[in-house]
């Protein structure tokens, strides 16, 4: 009887080197703080605070090669729950969900929390209805998943090119935040550090792949969650006695709540469908933080938690990682861990936003315009934070903010010395760079496994399957370095497109292909080619402003036209053959062979029965 | 392994499962924030009630959601013989 997968050990000592990986951040943290007080130039601190993470995690990424298949598409099948959810979070946030919507939640207050609930959901439904599935079939990509299942080249092809889109838009989005947390830190211009950061992101997973990827991964997530909690916590200690920011923060909130109406800040109304997340830049500040639907209309507030929903479980960059856990069990599993590590965060992004809020609220608003606290002007100086007066005093309409910047001005407004304002910069690289390295490996795998060697009738050797998928993921490099350089729009807008992408594209095709025995595979061709087109028209149509649906929420017309044409092109096509629906039952159920490992068996018994 | 005569049983298990896990988180992800204001004029610990449960509760909610399918899937699959062998 053959077991499911062939390794089943779980290295025994990922505790111990995690843990010398956190000891040596954190002495790097330390060298930097003593560094600076013992007066060493701020530009050596700098670089010490954007070489140092990226020589760790790059070191663990070099260090762990890969020469099987196995090793290089799945890690090996034995990465345990707890890393493999550190990993799902820390892609399903990125830059976008850390740098981003704490700027969202400093600006906007209440609505931003779509996003945030929108993320967790996500992998909450990418756990239950899609992860065990894909961890069966034992595939590699998911166009190879979905060719295996309804045993079709044509949908292979043509799924790897639909998923093409949102994994560009993803790529562009982080490549953008990862430069502008990296030009912050190095004090260089961010189109040279796009192109920086996209080649560590690359030189990261080049070795190894998937292996190198879940390691250096899990040493980007340790970082960026160290450098999202540290400031948090130290604050929550002096605004509240307690280092709880997750908590702690509520009283906060009553207490900026009291100030906004001392300060008569407005009552906004906006429209049911009106999308209004601050752009990149500065924004003027309007909204009183607990206010709900001000910026985001009620039923753009709803719309957008869907999308989100749907488009976190059916992200291109997360549907691999499954395929690397030990078995189905410990998939499912690993989604737990991911919505726990996510859901702290997005418990520590409104507190960083609200205690923000309240020192603005408490030490700039109403003082006179010369008289601003000097972690103020230094923000000035840098150039996230202005202020047009048109009166005496400052009030709170005049200020405008950088979005992208709040998570790093806390640090300025706490009074923390400079370091530890590089160490939420350098979280920020991390995650970013976590997030733009999944989608190149995945872009890079389904360039080569699905279009390259999914035409060939013949199974490609070993070495020519990690070959060109090495190439693949140069190549996609150049792409990616050239998008992060030319793509004009807000990162956070490429990011919200990419979820509406795989919303309307990937969703329903996947989600059928698994939970609707009847879809054929020109049914799930015709679902991902109608969610692309209808997506596109409506982002289009939105931009354009000739309807009032916003191009972002382009998913909540394209997600059920998907289902729509899938339901629909099965229905009128013939029925699946006997062996389309025995594959499908093997699918559905956890134990037994894995699928993937099964046809490699089959393929060796029948070379060696030819030779 | 599993008999394929348990086959539809476990199948009809699953997608119990599967709803009873993910409509009423649905619904509450749906409902609760368009009630967010009438409830923040409530307070519990000081925060606001609507957005402590819209922040808080929800995830809450999620990670119970993920642990309890979790369990109730893994007993389903040994109750049917479905589990993976190792």
């Amino acid at each position: 009887m053959a077991v499911t997968s062939g390794v089943r050990l779980v290295n025994p000592r990922l505790g111990t080197y995690f843990g010398i990986f956190s000891a040596a951040f954190a002495s790097l943290v330390l060298m930097a703080l003593m560094l600076e007080q013992l007066g060493v130039s701020d530009m050596g601190v700098r670089l010490l605070m954007f070489a140092g993470p990226i020589a760790l995690c790059g070191a663990l990424g070099l260090l762990t090669p890969a020469s099987d298949p196995n090793d290089y598409f799945a890690c090996g099948r034995r990465v345990p729950a707890f890393f493999n959810g550190l990993v799902l979070a820390i892609t399903a946030l990125g830059g976008a969900g850390l740098m981003a919507l704490t700027g969202a939640f400093f600006t906007v207050g209440f609505d931003a929390l779509c996003l945030s609930l929108g993320i967790s959901t996500g992998l909450v439904f990418m756990g239950v209805l899609l992860a065990p599935f894909l961890r069966k079939s034992g595939d590699y990509t998911v166009p190879s998943f979905l060719g295996r299942r309804f045993e079709s080249r044509p949908l292979r092809i043509v799924a790897a090119a639909v998923l093409a889109v949102p994994l560009l838009l993803l790529l562009a989005a982080e490549a953008r935040f990862a430069a502008y947390a990296a030009a912050w830190l190095t004090d260089q211009s961010e189109p040279i550090m796009a192109v920086a950061v996209v080649a560590c992101a690359c030189a990261m997973v080049f070795a190894g792949g998937m292996r190198s990827h879940t390691w250096s991964a899990s040493a980007k997530a340790i970082a960026a969650l160290a450098a999202l909690a540290v400031p948090a916590t130290i604050v929550a200690l002096m605004v509240s006695n307690l280092p709880l920011p997750q908590m702690t923060h509520g009283n906060i909130l009553r207490v900026i709540t009291k100030m906004e109406t001392a300060r008569n800040l407005p009552y906004l109304a906006a429209p049911p469908l009106a999308f209004d997340v601050p752009a990149q830049g500065l924004e003027p500040l309007a909204k009183r933080f607990i206010q709900t639907f001000g910026s985001i209309g009620s039923m753009a507030f709803v719309l957008m938690a869907l999308v989100a929903t749907a488009g976190t479980a059916a992200s291109p960059a997360l549907l691999n990682r499954p395929g690397s856990t030990p078995g189905v069990h410990e998939a499912r599993k690993s989604f737990g861990w991911a919505v726990m590590i996510a859901g702290v965060v997005f418990l520590t992004l409104p507190a960083i936003a609200i205690f923000l809020r309240q020192m603005l609220l408490d030490q700039v608003v109403g003082q006179p315009a010369d008289r601003l606290p000097s972690w103020f002007q230094a923000l000035q100086q840098v150039g996230v934070a202005r202020v047009d007066p048109t009166g005496p005093t400052v009030s709170f309409i005049n200020i405008s903010f950088d979005r992208d910047a709040a998570w790093f001005a806390l640090s300025y407004a706490a009074g923390f010395p400079q370091a530890m304002v590089y160490l939420s910069l350098a979280g920020g690289v991390a995650a970013a760079l976590a997030a733009l390295a999944a989608s190149l490996l995945a872009g890079a795998n389904i360039l080569s496994e699905d279009i390259v060697h999914g035409l060939r009738a013949e199974p490609a050797s070993n070495g020519a399957r990690i070959g060109t998928a090495r190439v693949a993921l140069g190549g996609l490099t150049f792409a990616a370095g050239w998008l992060a350089v030319a793509a004009p729009a807000d990162p956070l807008k490429l990011f919200l497109w990419s979820l509406t992408f795989s919303a309307s594209a990937v969703f329903p095709v996947l989600i059928l292909s698994v939970w609707w025995k009847r879809t054929t595979a020109w049914g799930a061709i015709a679902g991902m080619l109608t969610g692309l087109g209808v997506a596109v028209a409506a982002i289009l149509l939105g931009e354009a402003g000739a309807w009032g649906l916003p191009g972002v929420l382009a998913g909540a017309v394209g997600l059920p036209a998907g289902f729509a044409a899938a339901v629909a092109v099965s229905v009128l096509s013939p029925k699946p053959g006997r062996n389309v629906v025995h594959i499908l039952q093997e699918i559905r159920v956890p134990g037994g062979e894995t699928l993937y490992d099964r046809e490699l068996r089959l393929q060796r018994l029948k070379t060696r029965a030819v030779a | 392994m599993i008999e394929w005569s348990e086959r539809k049983a476990y199948w009809r298990n699953t997608k119990m499962q599967m709803l009873t896990s993910l409509l009423p988180f649905l619904l509450v992800l749906i409902i609760l924030p368009l009630y967010a204001e009438v409830l923040n004029d409530m307070r519990i610990f000081g925060i606001p009630l609507g957005y402590f449960l819209a922040c808080h509760g929800l995830l809450i909610i999620a990670f119970v959601t993920v642990a309890v399918f979790v369990n109730r899937q893994d007993a389903i699959d040994h109750w049917h013989g479905a589990h993976e062998d190792i």
